[in-house]
């Protein structure tokens, strides 16, 4: 057996900063062999205090789902789950098992695995068959408690237990989003990568994320405390009092530091000498225009409109689209929405009409080139979002734009439906502005040309990395390679920034780096008016702008352009924000 | 100390099943006492709601309650009071 009590440290990839410190929940593991184990005596009082954590994790579980329960008034639930609560404190569960560790020193899942099935014994010898069923009960229990002592979990990801760490081989977008930010506390994976929409997800709720840690080196069956650091990707699994304490108190430091940015949200986004920068919230779900709201967003800069439908679901009808859409118009105002059309394909299936089998998803059938396919459904789609325009400020982006061509084909289409609706009396706003995504590196090159087009342009800095250096944002083993820290993005980005700038179209950033403070003075300096990032980063980018010139950014950015690597514009970039925030802890450590 | 031993007849059509079990050892949660209960010739702890399953008591079965300890009266009167309204059934 390992020595379970030394700290180790194993490093992983950093995917989305922040600390965490939490217990370790597995997903999606087959359920482990129960072994029996002989303990030292020395290890028996830990032992017990590892089963009373078991059993205070389980309950509570119990805790929370009961309140789920009660909100919903499922009253026949909440008196199950109350006895549940009462067997779990039962001194045949409790004072029994803790007893027989002591006088056996054998482990702790050995000893409550032979204490229920002593229990079961009992309770099939009952005459009554309804008392008999009861057993049912323990059954669940035993394997609620037994998930907490060997570390396997199936509950799903909305019923964890508070602090969780999930540990994971993979995670997809669908988990991430399910996933309760008051319950998860962090992610571990094997794999998965910073670009990857799991990741996108996480950072958009903050929850901290590091990828490619071998998951056998953090399983060893043990009860204590996991510290994660975003970071730097580094895991601590048994950490020493002094190092609890250290990471403990930085991240106090970075919540407080974030709560002092969110305490100026009411200030403006702009630049010390004046230049005012358009702050928009990319935006998933119907709740998070909350945090817009709260930190004073100018509007949803990106709604990514296939992320409120379940994944292997079919297509979502018009209706159905209609009634969330007018919600998201009913919530916003004035306040402009930008409705990207289904970017789906690639990571983000449906299940729709035609599937194909492709070798190559992200070079493949997706986003606009599946919508002007399935013809029927892009109309839907269109129609849903027209009939809301009267009530708002709408706008619609087309995304995977490659040609002119493609760009020309979708305003027919929705030029087409433009003229069903007005010939049915469907009131619409009289000007809808029509956007293109930039995420090819031909579209970018051809940004003049589109920006003629269309009424803005909006630039995916996630997949115009993974197009412009050939590297799958998913993959792995690719992680050092996908970075928009490339000399090649950088000037895309610039020739994208000065053609739309020269055409007097409004460009706007709506990837990844828009959210990563240290790129924000880059970005100004190459021209960018507009930033749309998830809500939670609104307040750091909000701060970032504020504490940048305009001038002293266009000289940064003319300094960027000289360089040619993309680990030197990285390291230029960092001790720049290093000067510009030294309070930020998140970024500088 | 007093020790108190009274019997109670159980009411609730179901017999002493799992409502009935939780309601007892909820009231039981801060009794200073040990509560018994005997059915024939089975004696479990009141306070272990798996030992009053494990009873497996039906209706109209009548238990013997023993009670010893500082708050044996109150607890007495509260427990058999419980027995008489089925548990609030």
């Amino acid at each position: 057996m390992k020595n379970q009590s030394a700290e180790l440290y194993l490093q992983g990839t950093p995917i989305c900063r922040g600390i965490a410190i939490g217990n370790l929940i597995v997903l999606h593991r087959q359920e482990q062999h129960i072994s029996e184990q002989s303990l030292p005596i020395e290890k028996v009082d830990a032992e017990i205090r590892r089963f009373r954590q078991a059993i205070s994790k389980g309950k509570d579980e119990i805790h929370a789902l009961k309140q789920r329960l009660q909100k919903d008034r499922i009253v026949e639930g909440v008196a199950i789950l109350d006895s549940h609560l009462q067997i779990m404190d039962d001194p045949m569960i409790t004072t029994d098992v803790e007893e027989r560790i002591r006088a056996l020193q054998k482990n702790a899942e050995f000893v409550f695995k032979s204490v229920v099935t002593e229990c079961q014994k009992q309770f099939e010898l009952l005459p009554d068959p309804y008392f008999r069923e009861r057993f049912k009960d323990i059954e669940e229990i035993g394997r609620r408690i037994s998930h907490h002592l060997i570390f396997t979990h199936k509950t799903p990801l909305h019923q964890l237990p508070p602090d969780s760490i999930v540990l994971a081989t993979d995670l997809n977008v669908f988990d991430t989003a399910e996933i309760d930010k008051t319950l998860a506390c962090a992610f571990i994976t094997q794999h998965g990568s910073a670009a990857s929409h799991a990741a996108i997800v996480a950072k958009g709720k903050g929850i901290p994320y590091v990828s490619g840690i071998n998951l056998e080196q953090v399983q060893s069956p043990h009860g204590g405390a996991v510290i994660v650091d975003g970071r730097t990707g580094q895991i601590i699994v048994n950490p020493t009092e002094d190092t609890l304490k250290k990471y403990k108190e930085m991240k106090e430091g970075l919540h407080d530091h974030y709560r002092t940015l969110t305490n100026r949200g009411g200030l403006q986004s702009e630049t010390f000498d004046g230049y005012r920068v358009q702050l928009s919230a990319n935006i998933d779900l119907l709740r998070e225009v909350e945090g817009l709201n709260q930190f004073r967003g100018h509007g949803i800069g990106l709604l990514r409109t296939e992320s409120a439908f379940a994944s292997g679901a079919p297509l979502p009808s018009e209706e159905e689209q209609y009634a969330l859409y007018s919600k998201f118009v009913d919530k916003l105002g004035s306040l402009p929405i930008v409705f990207r059309t289904f970017d789906i394909g690639g990571d983000k299936q449906f299940r729709h009409a035609q599937q194909v089998a492709e070798s190559n998803p992200f070079l493949g059938y997706r986003a606009i080139r599946l919508m002007l396919r399935e013809r029927e459904f892009f109309k839907a789609q269109l129609r849903a979002i027209l009939r809301t325009s009267h009530q708002g400020n709408i706008r619609i982006l087309f995304p995977m734009i490659s040609s002119v061509a493609e760009l020309l084909e979708a305003k027919e289409i929705l030029e087409e439906v433009k003229a069903e609706l007005r010939s049915q009396q469907i009131p619409l706003a009289p000007h809808i502005p029509v956007g293109c995504m930039v995420e090819v590196p031909s579209a970018a090159m051809t940004a003049d040309l589109l920006a003629k087009e269309c009424d803005f342009l909006s630039i995916g800095t996630n997949d115009l990395v993974q197009y412009t250096l050939a590297v799958d944002r998913t993959h792995t083993f690719l992680n050092h390679l996908y970075t928009p820290a490339h000399p090649a993005v950088v000037r895309l980005i610039r020739y994208v920034v000065s053609e739309a700038n020269r055409a007097h179209v409004p460009v706007c950033i709506c990837g990844e780096i828009a959210a990563d403070p240290r790129y924000t003075p880059l970005l100004l300096g190459l021209g960018i008016q507009e930033l749309s990032i998830a809500p939670r980063h609104l307040p750091t980018i909000k701060n970032a702008i504020r504490k940048t010139s305009i001038v002293g950014a266009t000289r940064l950015a003319e300094a960027v352009l000289k360089l040619s690597s993309a680990a030197e514009i990285e390291q230029f970039l960092t001790n720049e924000y290093q000067r510009l925030a030294p309070e930020d802890g998140l970024y500088n450590h | 100390m007093t020790k108190l031993v009274r019997k109670v007849r159980v009411v609730n059509p179901q017999g002493l099943h799992t409502r009935p079990a939780t309601a007892i050892v909820k009231l039981l949660c801060n009794c200073k006492s040990d509560v018994r209960f005997q059915l024939k010739k089975d004696v479990v702890n009141a306070k272990s709601i798996l030992s009053l399953l494990m009873l497996a008591a039906a209706k109209n079965s009548v238990i013997t309650v023993t009670i010893d300890g500082e708050d044996a009266e109150d607890m007495m009167a509260k427990v058999v009071h419980a027995f008489q309204t089925g548990f609030g059934e």
